[in-house]
């Protein structure tokens, strides 16, 4: 670069600026315009345009749902038979009701605090797990790597969705045991990017110096290379939300999920299976709608901070 | 080379036993006797304890899984509670479904996804791709069951193109395999993107290009060719995983396959069917992998067998 002219041993460098014929110091021929449509200012934008379209699907679902408690909601649970089954945009249901004269929308806004609550505990515990794991494994090699390594790959033959079901059906499809579910099936994707990540850094000078200083093996690991990598592993995490949520109401759907009467998405689409062929199909495609834009939300993010962690590391692809 | 084959056969049945040990720990230790679901309503303690005689229940369970091994050595896995028949028969007669369906969606998402990939990363960073990536992302958002009601509420309750549900003819694979592709190819055509756009960026290429390479042949024969490994891998994955993994979308559409199967056969409690699913579905899905794995060498000169094998 022509900024970097100056370097000490070299004190007779011209200033290019004043040398004739030279580019500097005239109007580039590279155009503000031109900057603005190159690959990479455009993949800048599209980052932040997938960022807010993200935010706004995302926020769309979740501030109705977190503020299900004060809004003026009738009862999710307890409907009145003489309201069964309107259709959406009825005079005082929204959403429309369900056989049962249950308000859809306030089903829709309870349920999802339970998807919500659940996934967000499901990807902290995954989320921690995998990172202590996966750091473990790529810091300090050895038996422990192999270990978390043949554990990572044998979850991988599993058959998961049925391993799930056993699980819930043999501790009861309480919040906590369905939450750990969840866990148990997510915690190898932050583990693996870990490990690799922690792998490449281990390598690199500071850790060397860190090693030579004499500090502890733990300390280097949690308060130098786990650091450096966690932006990247926690856009990982952010994205095992949009799972969670899904694999919860997969779970719910299949009849694993939190027990009637309280609503969780999946248990709304699945109460509503059996009554779309009738002519109820709102009672199965608006919790869908739900459940689909906050996860296409979630998604959108976490693709667009990848985009960027990837662009602040200099990566290519 | 036959080492490294005898290695992963070797593995594989590893992994399989593991995964049937694992199950039948988890249905011993699971609530709710069997044997109540098999004899007539309200029944006498002795008849339950007859039951459970019959099925062996009444042993203790490493006598259990001692007897169970020993029968799985034979090529038996015992009988279905519920159909009274042997429970590899009833997974054999519904396994060509499944099969079917993970076959067909595989293709339909292979033939849709790669040429959606490749074109998403030739025109990388452009409008229209940004609108593809978002489709994708959407793709890979849905809730897979709530795709297929959706499908079935346009096509077959309103346009009644298709019939509701269960197999009568051919046509009636149409919507669960577009239900399962749509997810797939979401996740295959990002993967041949990011795969393409390192590609299509090498230095190789350029000097193809200078002399002359057409773009078409650029992208396929040079680029793709050296994308190609990551992508097999992947949709091998992804079918290994259909093997296992379409039990909600065939519960969706009643479709006579395995998952609908094993989801009544766990109301049920129907240990011998269920064990007899895992088993062939974890082996089905092993195999799969197996030979991608071995198709690795076939497929790319610079794969050598020891680093395939490190």
């Amino acid at each position: 670069m022509t900024t970097s002219t100056n370097l000490p041993g070299h004190p007779q460098v011209p200033n290019l600026a004043e040398v004739p014929g030279s580019i500097l110091g005239r109007d580039s021929a590279v155009t503000k315009v031109l900057l603005r449509r190159s690959a990479a200012a455009r993949r800048a934008r599209y980052s932040t345009v997938k960022i807010w379209v993200g935010a706004i699907c995302a926020g769309v679902v979740v501030i109705p749902v977190v503020l299900a408690g004060v809004l003026p909601l009738p009862d999710p649970i307890v409907g009145a038979l003489s309201e069964s089954s309107l259709p959406p945009f009825s005079a005082g249901h929204l959403l429309g009701t369900d056989p049962n004269g249950r308000d859809l929308l306030s089903r829709i806004l309870h349920g999802g605090q339970t998807s919500l609550v659940i996934g967000f505990l499901a990807i902290f515990v995954s989320g921690l797990f995998g990172i202590v794991a996966g750091a473990a494994a790529g810091y300090f090699g050895g038996w422990v790597d192999t270990i978390i390594s043949r554990l990572l790959e044998a979850q991988m033959a599993l058959p998961l969705l049925l391993m799930l079901l056993l699980v819930v059906a043999l501790f009861g499809p309480s919040i906590p045991v369905i939450t750990l579910v969840i866990a148990f099936a997510q915690w190898p994707e932050p583990a693996r990017i870990t490990r690799a990540l922690v792998l490449v850094e281990r390598e690199k000078p500071y850790v060397a110096a860190a090693r030579v200083l004499g500090l502890p093996k733990f300390s280097i690991l949690s308060k130098h290379v786990v650091p450096n990598i966690l932006q990247q592993v926690l856009v990982v995490v952010l994205l095992l939300l949009a799972q969670a949520v899904l694999l919860e109401s997969a779970l719910s759907f299949l009849g694993a999920g939190v027990q009637r009467p309280y609503p969780t998405w999946g248990g709304i689409i699945s109460d509503g299976r059996e009554l779309f062929v009738t002519g109820k199909p709102w009672l199965v495609t608006v919790p869908g709608v739900a459940i689909a834009l906050l996860v296409v939300g979630v998604n959108l993010i976490g693709d667009g901070l990848r985009d960027r962690v990837r662009r602040a590391k200099g990566d290519r692809a | 080379m036959l080492k490294y084959v005898l290695k992963r056969v070797g593995q594989t049945i590893l992994t399989a036993f593991l995964a049937v040990a694992t199950v039948f720990v988890l249905l011993r230790m699971a609530p709710g006797d069997p044997a109540a679901n098999y004899a007539p309503p309200n029944p006498s303690s002795e008849q339950l304890a007859a039951i459970r005689e019959q099925f062996g229940l009444d042993q203790p369970i490493p006598l259990q899984f001692m007897t169970f091994l020993q029968h799985l050595f034979q090529g038996d896995v015992g009988s279905s509670f519920f159909f009274k028949r042997p429970a590899l028969e009833v997974v054999m007669e519904r396994l060509p479904y499944t099969i079917t369906l993970a076959v067909a969606s595989i293709v339909v998402t292979a033939v849709v996804a790669i040429p959606l990939g490749v074109w998403m990363a030739r025109r990388s960073d452009t409008a229209p791709e940004l609108g593809a990536n978002i489709g994708t992302i959407a793709g890979q958002s849905m809730p897979d069951f709530w795709i297929g009601f959706v499908l079935l509420i346009l096509f077959a309750v309103n346009l009644h193109w298709f019939a509701p549900s269960g197999f009568d003819s051919a046509a009636s694979i149409i919507l669960p395999t577009v239900t399962i592709a749509i997810l797939q190819i979401a996740l295959i055509s990002r993967l041949v993107r990011r795969e393409m756009v390192v590609n299509l960026a090498s230095p190789y290429l350029t000097v193809a290009r200078s002399r002359g390479v057409s773009e078409r042949s650029l992208t396929w024969r040079y680029a793709f060719s050296n994308a190609a490994l990551p992508v097999v891998t992947a949709l091998g994955t992804r079918f290994a995983a259909m093997l296992n993994g379409v039990v909600i979308v065939e519960v969706v559409f009643n479709w006579p396959g395995v998952g609908e199967l094993v989801v009544n056969a766990l109301k049920q409690r129907d240990f011998p069917l269920i064990q007899a699913t895992v088993l062939v579905t974890v082996l089905l899905a092993l195999v799969v992998q197996l030979i991608v794995d071995l198709l690795y060498p076939l497929m790319d000169p610079r794969v050598r067998l020891g680093e395939a094998s490190s």
